[in-house]
């Protein structure tokens, strides 16, 4: 076993180095690194068929409770957690149909109009706007169209985009945390430790809403001046009409339908049974359905090369989790922190912070997952406190860095592309302290709710 | 000039490669693309040119960054992209024109009618040049300056293209100025150019 955990550690740390590096493409990684885990580890040195077959996890598209689970079947799975697959590859397909209708441009200057195009009411409602929505979608899609929006919005009402971006990235970041398919570490949680969404709106939803009121004031308070400057000076422009937006009526209410019908599906899944690969599957159906001649190009506008950098990366932990090296560093935090309930959740909430500020937190939870299971089974600890903590701790950190999360790259880059260009200094100057609040009230929370 | 020419010019610090660009626009009668890359950018997008400027052949910091689907937090890199997305354009719409470094040679590889040159020289005349031009007091200063400046170019140049800086394999002509002086080296590169001109 020894040989078996030192091959495993080493795969796993190469990987996580050449995926920083960016060198090579990181589902080409996540890839190669996996087939080295199930040749070296699991058959040279484990001679384990059972394990290979554990990872893979084939069996599970043909079980009932991968599709349906009746009551509150709360079943952790290892290895490749295909619902996770299959429910992102249903959401790509559904925001892809969605932005091709036009609807989050139609939103966008929707909620412009309605606000009579003022700088500080835009900040305001752009930031609710990116909070709801990166519920329920990527928060890089979110990003890429509210960005969009701002950039365009900016240039007529001649104000600066940039403290609109970095607070609409902000909120949709903290926006993820609070639903179950709102970031892939929440969804690889949910779906790996048996949770709902529900289970997620309930606790760390409503920390999300509570610190979504601090960081919007935080924002407001930071940026009113010179919006307010720019209202003053502001002259007569042609405004873009919401209508504008839609390219094809019948299009945009379908994909309007289909959006709305996967938010009812996802909140009372816990009701219905329907697990979210049965949700994804739904909505990828009902989205091809409609687009009729489209459907082509949105199944060939499926983004595979995340798809396969999720499987490559469940085999490599899977393999961190068979050769037991999860369970000594769950054994090392014990051993730290001995049965103190407070400084293990404290570890857990910062330590994923600031990790995930500074590298990709996909990997990072899907990590730490076999980590807080086992430190739940030695210290007693609900394993939910100990879940809502990794999930706060690794979509929020993300926030305090331009390279911490997806969103940040993307909305950074957007804004650079029009030649506002956001640094280190300037992001981190604004980030850093909405993060600090955040995981301050984070932890807050947890220990009076649950400690 | 009845057809397109687009003359782009590498050089190392101290090399006159400016001079000498300079010189080849005025006997051509070209319009010359450099730091004014970017005025010409910043106007389009309606930002101040001193703000892109500071990125300008700037090396990438590695650890800094992040690509994400084809998006970087990268500004160098995003400067880069808006000056070959101008130059592609000036050069696609069949325009004439020199180019002072920015990658150029490699940005417009596919144009037929691009002439590609690398300015060299040997360390004392460079040291000598850029003392002048700075009005730096001492040989030490000047030479910290070229190496520091040399190696910001070579580093940018290198993230962003697949040849390498100064590699003579991947320009049409590679050249030491100090050798024949600023004024032989265009008389040289003139030649050269309405020879190739000529011929191609």
């Amino acid at each position: 076993m020894l040989v078996a955990q030192v091959f495993s550690v080493m795969i796993f740390v190469v990987m996580f180095l050449v995926i920083i590096s960016e060198k090579v493409e990181r589902h080409i990684v996540t890839l190669l690194s996996a087939a080295l885990m199930l040749i070296v580890v699991f058959g040279l040195c484990m001679h384990s068929f059972t394990a290979i077959n554990e990872v893979l996890n084939l069996g599970s598209f043909a079980k009932l409770n991968f599709w349906y689970q009746s009551g509150q079947a709360h079943e952790e799975s290892s290895g490749i957690n295909w619902a996770t697959i299959v429910f992102i590859m249903g959401m790509m397909v559904m925001v892809e149909g969605m932005g091709e209708s036009g609807f989050f441009r139609w939103l966008c200057l929707g909620i412009a109009k309605l606000v009579k195009y003022r700088a500080t009411s835009i900040l305001i409602t752009f930031m609710i706007m990116s909070l709801v929505l990166a519920m329920f979608i990527d928060s890089i899609t979110v990003i890429l169209f509210l960005a969009a929006v701002t950039l365009e919005l900016a240039k007529l009402l001649k104000f600066n985009p940039v403290p609109l971006i970095m607070a609409e990235i902000f909120c949709a970041n903290l926006g993820g945390s609070a639903t179950m398919c709102g970031d892939p570490p929440n969804i690889i949680i949910g779906t790996s430790l048996g949770y709902s969404f529900f289970d997620f709106i309930m606790n760390t939803g409503f920390i999300a809403l509570v610190s979504a009121i601090f960081v919007i004031v935080y924002y407001y308070i930071c940026f009113r001046k010179p919006l307010k400057e720019s209202e003053k000076s502001r002259g007569k422009a042609v405004y873009p009409q919401p209508s504008e937006a839609i390219k094809s009526k019948g299009e945009f209410l379908a994909s309007t339908f289909i959006f709305l019908a996967a938010v009812v599906l996802l909140v009372t899944h816990a009701q219905t049974g329907l697990t979210v690969a049965a949700i994804g599957v739904i909505v990828t159906i009902a989205t091809l359905i409609f687009a009729g001649k489209k459907s082509i190009m949105l199944i060939k506008k499926i983004d595979y090369k995340t798809l396969l950098f999720f499987i490559g990366l469940f085999v490599v932990v899977g393999g961190l989790e068979q050769t037991k090296i999860l369970e000594l560093l769950a054994d090392l935090i014990v051993s730290i922190c001995g049965d103190n309930k407070f400084l293990i959740v404290g570890i857990i909430i910062w330590a994923s912070g600031i990790a995930s500020a500074l590298v990709d937190n996909i990997p990072f939870a899907a990590t730490m997952i076999p980590v807080i299971s086992s430190l739940s089974a030695t210290t007693g600890i609900d394993l939910g406190t100990l879940s809502w903590s990794l999930a706060m701790g690794t979509d929020v950190g993300g926030s305090a860095t331009p390279i911490g999360a997806s969103a940040n790259v993307v909305g950074i880059s957007a804004a650079a592309q029009e030649g506002h260009f956001i640094g280190w200094g300037k992001y981190c100057k604004y980030a850093i302290p909405a993060t600090f609040i955040v995981l301050v009230i984070s932890t807050a929370i947890i220990y009076v709710r649950y400690l | 000039m009845d057809r397109q020419l687009i003359i782009s010019i590498g050089r190392e610090f101290g090399s006159g490669g400016h001079i000498i660009a300079e010189a080849l626009a005025k006997r051509f009668d070209l319009p010359l693309y450099d730091h004014n890359l970017l005025e010409h950018i910043a106007e389009e997008k309606n930002v101040d040119h001193e703000y892109l400027r500071k990125y300008e052949e700037k090396p990438k910091l590695k650890f800094f960054t992040k690509k994400v689907k084809g998006h970087t937090n990268s500004f160098s890199e995003h400067i880069f992209r808006m000056q070959f997305e101008y130059l592609q354009k000036k050069g696609d719409a069949g325009e004439s024109f020199v180019v002072v470094g920015r990658c150029s040679e490699a940005m417009l590889s596919h144009n037929p009618n691009l002439v590609s040159v690398f300015v060299l020289g040997d360390t004392p005349c460079k040291i000598k040049r850029v003392k002048e031009v700075y009005g730096l007091k001492t040989d030490e200063e000047a030479h910290k300056m070229r190496i520091k400046k040399d190696m910001e170019r070579k580093l940018y140049h290198n993230s962003h293209c697949k040849g390498k800086w100064g590699d003579s394999r991947n320009y049409h002509i590679s050249i030491n100025s100090s050798k024949l002086g600023i004024e032989k080296t265009v008389d040289l590169l003139e030649d050269y150019i309405r020879e190739y001109i000529s011929k191609n």
